[in-house]
């Protein structure tokens, strides 16, 4: 490096730290040599900052890069780093990040970090050196990270021309030979009709379907072919590969978070996605029928069930009152949908790149704002989805029924409006000779009398004048009750030996006592009896006492520290009896509400209207109530439109933009919906306007999804239907095909896929039968006879077919198969729960002890709540569907043993064998129907040693614990 | 693998193996490739205790004292008028409810509602300036556990679990004990694997609930489950010598193994019945009150599955939200003094019993004890009402035990306890502080999932160097 004039220069720098910059400028350029000069700046008063102050963590040496910003080369600075933009603009200080983070102007970025503000000189510098365009003469450094830029594999274009070269076995093959490995023999038909029905059915064939393929196989060349055909043909498809990519699309029946409540009426979806296999649907117009259904199949409801896609993920409902708040939980429901998205149809990790740029892929975070625009106006719920003939007809069914209901209406307001009115002139008239009962603690004396039992009638409440007010929402309360003997002592304790009785209007099922009578005597305010009905509570004392006086309150606190009313919860009793009694059978009033003032004078005017009302006005309210009440069961008759939960959409009434660090308090610049800068220069961008309509929006970015150019889409699509039937996709991360997910380990056999998939028209049936046909998946899957085992553990090259365990569903529906307990029927609808559901404001699922027999489904048909966790399945990877899982684990845990030899679901699933297998040869037939094959010696002898001994439960019990059972060769 | 830790481990391993465990439990890691990652240096603390307290244990009451909120009282909070917190508008300051009190040669402040606790306070090493991504209890409980506010991440336990396996071979590696009241907020999913495997989950066990499926159901006879064994011994091996090639049918048969063990040891740990009278009162298992006495047989459950190797217990005091604020759990929004004055009793006594037992034991070299719950409360009183609302921004944690400095506090709130400003401290921070007692790098723990390489700690955290011994 070499520049000009270095004294002088250096003088006039050491002028600059106490000169304005401006000043300073003017002078630099009144030398007329910018370039050096701004150079010899640099040289001097800029570089030795950045060294000192900045490469510790912004630079190639840095231990560990921060912010993914590179300060140690001029292309760092200008590409920027997490914030996704350049940090220093040439001529703008004010604008440039870099000069902002050490003037402390940036909440949460005062560089340098954690350590006191650089000298005011040393800033001053900085900014005159931006101001001069800041010039840098390091270029050539290195920007290069680790990491994938555009021309990472799965960002190039799919060689389309491969559909037609070669085979399956051709590239498998190729790769074999280049380790000096081969195909294993043919499995034999046996291990083979069993492979390709779990693997197209998840259920196990049947002895007679077997014995069947195999003699078939002696004589027919196209044995598997037509087994294929068969198999691909029967629904039984659709529902495992159905379960599938509900799998990938984080498909689940409650929101999760803290409410997690469930969702009944999504089952729909879960059946589209079902008919959608079975019907070969072109997977394509299935993604475009999954973000835009509504728009594409407007009226059509089997279309546009698809976006339910959108609102199957968790969001948080908890109604959060801080408006901060409000927005990250906004903006953490839109990032589910992004995040589903571009896992599931493009394998990119669109999420990563919501606060900062994407740091590992070249998805700059704009790309995440462009998805999230489209996703702006979708929010969770439910909506009609009719056809037009269902809406006219409904509406047409309606229309009278309204009108009469509004004509009745009327009628009783008027006449409910005569009578209030002289109500009021009656209260105005009407002697109190008692205080209103007090919320705190009312009293009532009376003579004293000897009594065992005592119980107090409600028939009034402070809330009656209150329309809203409803029985177990904020109906009546007492958090105590008491009673006093004539020595002036509260016998009304548990502590004293009284029992406390009464309905309660509240129940929370994980804890029996809340919310019960006992809290009345239990000696404390705070907890409340939540008064049901009848509304009577009914106190037993250890012994006949004298008494002469009761309290009751209604308060949480003490009437000592209340400042207002909100430490009363619930409605207070106006209007009572109290009566007691020695034996339980006769009772006696000994005090009542009689003659106090009322609460309000609403609730006084509720009771003036006893005893004004004629007997006429009587009579006809309650005919008029009645007819009310006929027109209201009428309408509730009339059959509701459909409504399910397949999202609600709204033109969005806010701007979409960029959040520096995802935080939605600060916008930077507005984006728009639009394709994905990843794709610029292989797919045809699209961008739309700010007030593009909310429809539009989804649709276009389903449209380039699925364009002709979009390499990503069919490879992560081919990959996945490859992953599924080997067990590992040639891509191990099915929904990540970025610089963290793993290289394909045959890149053209996923591109000949790819474009075969595309050839056949987006359907996956083709594919199936092409990969099922060939000799890698028909190879046998020992490690017997072939050096694979020790080249290729992991069976990754396919030497052989890598045997599997079955996955967690597979497991439970074959047990029900093998039985004879599966019931197919009904194929859809609202899905069967293996848990307890409760709620109490929030949700709890208690795993079920017994499986009753209307669970006898198949598991594609479980209602799939979160964090649910059901044994059963559980035990066995079945997913929690808080994110979605594109490839499933395979774990062996002593619990799932404990699950499997003792849960009642077994015990009953071995019954219902031995009935089965009763017989005069019980162990061969278990063997047959379990395993499609006869026993062998030492197994016949030790299956009859068992059965001689315990018995044919105890056999099936252990049977259906095997190996063999649950994994597949 | 030369940490002392993984020393135990294979000592512990080789102790077995000449029995069918020891073969076993390799074969079982073997098979998932799931063999414990190991320590990254000597650790101080091989197990941990968490005690969480859901609701949001309101830090101002209990554990830090603010003279000045006493002081003020009734007045607003100076720039905080009007603040509108998760459930509304904010009312002035309102004082805790009772008086605190100096505790220990420390002389540390601490609420006079907890007395029992109070003679603790020399071993506790608080953190005053914790901070939470949320002021909501669901998601604040599990960014408690997992350091993420949404569903689908490992808790802490399962990361423990996932980086050193088990130190004994007959129980869970990870136990969550659930309150007699229920489900904390966001229930299964505090103590969920998330998207580790799942045999690095919670079991779900406590002294109301067993271990689900452990026993043998009633109609079977011991010796029929003997036979039915042994047959299933048998069909299984031939089964694996005609399938050579499959590691996992040998992981299958030694899980089944592994299962009858624990139904052996599960009952054996789960029946307080040997433990004698002067135990029982300590912890207060016969107390009147049937919640707190819950409680306390749930202390006692801890102990015992610490000293039987289980490598990180959950303890949960009280449960989640109803359908009245407060009453299952630590959400005081209307009636703080009530609330409190029916959940410290709960609270104090076992807990405080259990760290005196573990510490004359001995246990406490061992065991990591860590007090959480999701995050503090307003200094302010909840407009109408004389609670307080939630406030994300200031809590207390506290560390007690293995590797821990007694009697030091580590950060501060404000004057009012509004928000902390010394030292500020984050759920990451404090897990990378536990993972550093336990001799791991919270940097370097790792597991690939959806596009990164995750962490406990996402990409956060700082080891709390004044809280190590």
């Amino acid at each position: 490096m070499t520049y000009s004039s270095t004294s002088v220069m250096a003088s006039l720098f050491r002028a600059s730290s106490s000169t304005s910059a401006a000043v300073f400028l003017s002078q630099l350029l009144a030398c007329g040599a910018e370039d050096a000069v701004g150079l010899a700046f640099f040289e001097q008063k800029v570089r030795p900052v950045l060294v000192e102050h900045c490469y510790a963590c912004h630079s190639a040496e840095a231990k560990k890069l921060k912010g993914n910003l590179y300060l140690d080369s001029k292309a760092g600075w200008e590409k920027g780093g997490d914030s996704g933009a350049p940090v220093i603009l040439p001529g703008k200080p004010d604008e440039s990040l870099l000069i902002r983070t050490i003037q402390h102007l940036e909440e949460d970025m005062e560089m340098p970090p954690k350590k006191p503000k650089l000298p005011v000189a040393v800033i001053d510098d900085l900014v005159t050196w931006v101001k001069m365009g800041a010039p840098d003469p390091r270029d050539g450094a290195k920007v290069a990270a680790k990491r994938g830029d555009k021309s990472w594999w799965s960002l190039q274009p799919n060689k389309t021309d491969l559909a037609t070269a070669g085979s399956i076995d051709d590239f498998i093959e190729a790769k074999l030979k280049e380790k000096g490995l081969g195909f294993n023999p043919p499995a034999d038909p046996r291990a083979l009709i069993r492979r390709m029905t779990y693997d197209l059915h998840g259920l196990p064939p049947t002895p007679e379907e077997v014995e069947a393929f195999v003699k078939d196989c002696e004589t027919n060349t196209r044995a598997s072919k037509d087994l294929i055909d068969r198999l691909l043909a029967s629904p039984r498809y659709g529902e495992q590969w159905g379960r599938h990519w509900l799998d990938v699309i984080r498909f689940g029946e409650s929101n999760g978070f803290e409410r997690n409540f469930i969702i009944d009426d999504l089952h729909p979806f879960r059946d589209y996605v079902i008919r959608s296999f079975n019907e070969d649907k072109p997977f394509d117009q299935f993604m475009v029928e999954h973000l835009a259904g509504d728009v594409v199949g407007k009226g059509k409801p089997d279309t546009e069930v698809g976006s339910a896609f959108l609102v199957a993920g968790p969001y948080d409902d908890v109604g959060n009152q801080d408006p901060v708040a409000q927005k990250n939980i906004r903006a953490a429901t839109i990032d589910d949908m992004v995040t589903a998205t571009g896992g599931a149809f493009l394998g990119l990790t669109l999420n990563c790149a919501r606060c900062h740029n994407h740091k590992f892929d070249p998805i700059p975070a704009e790309d995440y704002y462009r998805v999230r625009a489209a996703f702006e106006g979708v929010t969770h719920g439910r909506r009609v989805v009719a056809t037009d003939e269902q809406r006219k007809a409904h509406a047409d069914a309606m229309r009278p029924l309204t009108t009469k209901l509004a004509a009745l209406n009327a009628k009783k307001e008027a006449l409910d409006k005569k009578i209030d009115t002289r109500a009021k002139t009656q209260f105005a008239q009407m002697k109190f000779t008692r205080p209103p009962v007090d919320r705190f603690g009312t009293d009532e004396s009376f003579t004293a009398t000897e009594a065992k039992m005592l119980r107090f009638v409600i028939s009034g409440f402070t809330s009656d004048a209150d329309s809203k007010a409803k029985p177990g929402g904020l109906g009546g309360r007492l958090t105590e009750f008491q009673v006093w003997s004539s020595s002036g002592k509260n016998i009304a304790l548990a502590t004293q030996g009284t029992k406390a009785e009464g309905a309660k209007s509240a129940t929370a099922e994980d804890f029996p006592e809340a919310y019960g009578p006992q809290y009345c005597i239990d000696g404390r305010l705070g907890e409340a009896w939540f008064i049901g009905t009848p509304s009577v509570l009914t106190l037993t004392f250890a012994r006949p006492e004298k008494i002469n006086r009761i309290t009751f309150i209604n308060s949480r606190a003490g009437k000592e520290d209340a400042e207002d009313d909100s430490k009363v919860r619930g409605a207070t009793p106006t209007e009572y009896e109290v009566q007691v009694s020695m034996d339980g059978t006769t009772w006696r009033t000994v005090a009542s509400s009689e003659a106090r003032q009322p609460y309000t004078e609403a609730l006084g005017i509720v009771m003036a209207r006893r005893t004004v009302i004629t007997a006429d006005e009587k009579a006809t309210l309650a005919g008029l109530e009645k007819q009310i009440a006929e027109v209201n069961a009428a309408i509730a008759r009339v059959p509701k439109l459909p409504e399910i939960w397949a999202g609600k959409f709204a033109q969005p009434k806010e701007k979409t933009f960029l959040f520096r660090g995802g935080d939605p308090m600060k916008p930077v610049n507005e984006v728009t919906a639009a394709s994905l800068n990843v794709l610029d220069g292989v797919t045809k961008p699209y961008q739309l306007s700010a007030d593009a309509p909310e429809g539009e929006r989804r649709l276009a970015l389903a449209r380039w999804i699925v364009s002709q150019e979009n390499p990503l889409t069919p490879r992560v699509l081919a990959n996945r239907v490859w992953h599924y039937h080997f067990g590992t996709g040639i891509v191990d991360t099915p929904s990540d095909f970025g610089y963290l997910g793993s290289k394909p380990t045959h890149p053209e056999l996923l591109d000949y896929l790819a474009a075969k998939l595309v050839a056949n028209g987006w359907k996956l049936k083709a594919l199936h039968r092409e990969i099922l046909l060939s000799r890698t998946y028909q190879q046998s899957s020992s490690a017997l006879s072939n050096p694979g085992m020790q080249v290729d553990g992991a069976s990754r090259l396919l030497w052989r077919f890598p045997p599997r365990r079955l996955a967690a569903e597979e497991v439970r529906d074959t047990m029900l198969a093998v039985t004879a307990s599966l019931r197919l029927d009904p194929m859809g609808g609202p899905g069967f729960r293996l848990y307890k559901f409760t709620q109490n404001n929030v949700s709890t699922y208690f795993p079920l002890e017994k499986h009753g027999p209307e669970t006898y489904r198949r598991a594609v048909y479980h209602q799939n709540a979160r964090a649910s966790v059901v044994d059963v399945l559980g035990d066995f990877d079945f997913p929690d569907v808080a994110f979605a899982s594109p490839k499933r684990a395979s774990t062996t845990t002593p619990l799932q043993s404990l699950t499997l030899m003792n849960h009642r679901f077994t015990l009953d699933m071995a019954e219902a064998l031995a009935r089965r297998a009763d017989g005069p040869e019980a162990v061969v037939t278990a063997y047959r129907i379990l395993f499609q094959r006869e026993p062998s010696e030492t197994e016949s002898g030790a299956a009859h040693a068992l059965l001689a001994k315990h018995g044919l439960r105890a056999l099936c019990r252990a049977l259906l614990n095997s190996n063999e059972l649950i994994y597949l060769e | 693998m030369n940490s002392p830790l993984d020393q135990t481990r294979r000592r512990f391993l080789g102790q077995m193996s000449t029995g069918l465990t020891g073969v076993a439990l390799s074969r079982l890691f073997a098979a998932e490739g799931a063999t414990p990652k190991g320590t990254h240096f000597a650790p101080k603390a091989k197990q941990v205790l968490q005690i969480f307290c859901p609701g949001a244990a309101s830090h101002i009451d209990l554990w830090e004292h603010k003279p000045l909120l006493e002081k003020f009282h009734g007045t607003p909070l100076p720039g905080g008028e009007k603040e509108v917190s998760f459930q509304g508008k904010n009312g002035n300051l309102m004082r805790p409810p009772w008086a605190f009190a100096p505790a220990g040669k420390s002389g540390k402040m601490l609420s006079t509602m907890l007395p029992h606790m109070a003679r603790h306070a020399d071993d506790i090493a608080f953190i005053h300036s914790m901070t939470s991504q949320t002021n909501t209890h669901g998601p604040g409980c599990i960014n408690m556990n997992t350091c993420f506010t949404r569903e689908g991440y490992p808790s802490a336990g399962s990361w423990v679990s996932y980086a050193l396996g088990s130190l004994n071979d007959n129980l869970p590696t990870y136990i969550a004990i659930q309150d007699l009241r229920g489900e904390p907020p966001n229930g299964k999913a505090n103590w969920s694997n998330g998207f580790l495997p799942a045999r690095f989950q919670a079991v779900a066990m406590a002294a109301q609930q067993p271990l689900r499926n452990l026993a043998r159901p009633a109609s079977i006879s011991s010796a029929e489950d003997e036979a039915a064994r042994d047959f299933l011994r048998t069909i299984n091996r031939e089964h694996e010598q005609q399938h050579p090639g499959n590691s996992e049918l040998g992981a299958r048969m030694a899980a089944y193994e592994l299962g009858a063990k624990m139904q052996l040891a599960a009952p054996e740990v789960s029946d307080l019945g040997g433990e004698p009278k002067h135990v029982h009162d300590l912890y207060g298992t016969g107390d009147a009150n049937s919640l707190k006495a819950a409680y306390a047989r749930n202390c006692l459950l801890a102990r015992r599955f610490l000293e039987r190797g289980v490598r990180y217990v959950s303890l949960y005091c009280a449960s989640r939200a109803s359908n009245v604020d407060g009453f299952l759990n630590w959400d005081a929004h209307k009636t703080l003094k009530a609330d409190y004055e029916r959940h410290c009793p709960i609270f104090d006594q076992p807990t405080a019993a259990l760290l005196m037992d573990m510490k004359q034991r001995g246990m406490l070299n061992d065991v990591l004890v860590v007090w959480c719950t999701e995050f503090g409360r307003m200094p302010t009183h909840q407009e109408g009402t004389s609670g307080r609302d939630h406030n994300p921004d200031a809590f207390t944690t506290w560390m007690m035990g293995a590797g821990v400095k007694g009697g030091v506090s580590h950060g501060a709130t404000d004057d009012f306890g509004r928000r902390s400003v010394h030292d500020v401290t984050s759920v990451y921070d404090f897990y990378a502080t536990v993972l550093h007692l336990l001799g791991l790098d919270h940097e370097k723990l790792t597991y690939y999932f959806n596009g990164l390489q995750q962490r406990l700690t996402n990409v956060h955290g700082h080891v709390i160097d004044k809280v190590l011994a």
